[in-house]
């Protein structure tokens, strides 16, 4: 058998001081940009006021770790709810949450943001089959993280 | 094979055994994971294989659920995200971009509509009309009003290239007011003369908005406003009351129409 490193998904990395660069880090307290609770997808109701006409975001759990500046460049003025595909139990409930966000609370946009590791892909695999089951057509943009917080894609689909 | 691409990658081990080993070989090391439900097409795109292992992969795995068989190895479309960032339109700006596509088609079209056109037939006129009819309700009422009533109103209306954009779409009206008076004259010169002009106008126009004006608005646009746009689109297609499809199928029928004629 080969050497091999493990599942991209739990491979153990360590990213610590790896650039020693930390001269573009923000000082004094930043804050934060949630504007709403609940935020877990089997918690959210779809159609609570805060998704109505809203952009929102369906944002893996581990993304908004990864990605520095996720409150101020994507959270902000966005609507949230989270899952994990590769660990969360019932799906087929956030399928039907997100077919809600299309044809119930009439969403404006939805971003999807998942980390760069394949079992993240089940989360764009979800949308596109609520996307396929809604009546109505909503711009959807998918946002891929890499595990170091940077972006590996950003286009709609 | 092709199931097999989209199941969870620890039931199928759990199912093939062998299929961990195999993965072992590639570095892929799916085996100790608890949770397992990555799809095998996914497994496959991450690890960044090459064309050959890749290949290669997929026949041990097609191999080992089918042994007996001799099984053909489906591609795998590859997943964009471990690429650079490739440009796609945001959804409102490609409605307009593919939206071109059939008014491009009528364009090419426009030589052979006037070499067979004769205008002195009912036919020949009936042929005019309906390239007239497309111009003026596809091209203009359904298409260019997108443009002007919402689009250019999330840019500065009196920025150089939204004016230049406006005066296209006024002179091309200007060129299709021009044919109709021509075939009311029955003047054929006049009528091909105002075609082609158009046709060689309104192909730098696209070219100059699918280049330059879509890429640079798209550019521009907040998330929110795609949003925005995109509803607006929306219901102005739904408002324009008639099928766009009926234009589709004019040049479908005009294309086999001139193709027979060709042979």
């Amino acid at each position: 058998m080969t050497q091999f490193e493990g599942c991209p998904g739990s491979r153990v990395m360590n990213f610590e001081e790896q650039d020693g660069n930390d001269a573009d880090q923000s000082v004094g307290k930043i804050k934060s940009q949630l504007g709403q609770w609940p935020i877990q997808m089997h918690l959210i109701s779809p159609t609570a006021p805060y998704y109505q006409g809203a952009d929102v975001l369906l944002t893996a759990d581990c993304v908004a770790y990864a990605l520095g500046d996720f409150h101020r460049e994507y959270l902000k003025g966005k609507s949230i709810a989270i899952a994990c595909p590769k660990l969360d139990a019932e799906q087929d409930i956030y399928q039907e949450k997100i077919k809600a966000w299309f044809d119930d609370a009439k969403i404006n946009t939805l971003t999807v943001l998942i980390m760069q590791v394949p079992c993240c892909m089940g989360l764009m695999n979800l949308v596109q089959q609520a996307a396929q089951s809604a009546e109505r057509k909503v711009p959807t943009k998918c946002v891929v993280v890499g595990v170091q917080g940077d972006i590996l894609q950003e286009e709609w689909v | 094979m092709n199931e097999y691409l989209n199941r969870g990658i620890k039931e199928i081990i759990t199912e093939f055994p062998e299929i961990e080993g195999i993965l072992n070989d590639y570095e892929i090391g799916c085996g100790p994971c608890s949770v397992g439900t990555c799809l095998l097409k996914d497994i496959v795109t991450i690890h960044r294989l090459t064309e050959g292992q890749e290949q290669e992969l997929m026949a041990r795995i097609a191999k080992a659920i089918h042994p007996d068989k001799d099984i053909k190895i489906p591609e795998i479309e590859k997943r964009t995200e471990v690429k650079p960032k490739e440009f796609r339109y945001a959804p409102p700006i490609k409605k307009l971009v593919d939206e071109h596509v059939l008014i491009k088609r009528w364009i090419a079209l426009i030589p052979q509509v006037v070499d067979y056109c004769d205008v002195k037939t009912e036919e020949g006129r009936q042929l005019i009309l309906d390239g007239v009819d497309l111009i003026r309700s596809y091209a203009d009422k359904f298409h260019h009003a997108k443009e002007e009533d919402i689009l250019f109103k999330y840019f500065d209306e009196n920025s150089d290239i939204i004016k230049v954009m406006r005066e296209d779409h006024t002179r091309a009206r200007a060129y299709v007011k021009a044919v109709l008076d021509a075939l009311d004259r029955g003047d054929e010169t006049a009528i091909s003369e105002n075609l082609m002009a158009y046709r060689e106008f309104l192909t730098e126009h696209i070219k100059k908005e699918d280049e330059i004006l879509y890429p640079w608005m798209d550019n521009n646009l907040s998330t929110t406003q795609v949003g925005k746009l995109y509803s607006q689109f929306e219901k102005a297609d739904k408002e324009i009351g008639f099928s766009p499809e009926k234009y589709e199928h004019f040049i479908i029928k005009l294309e086999e129409k001139f193709k027979q004629k060709e042979k």
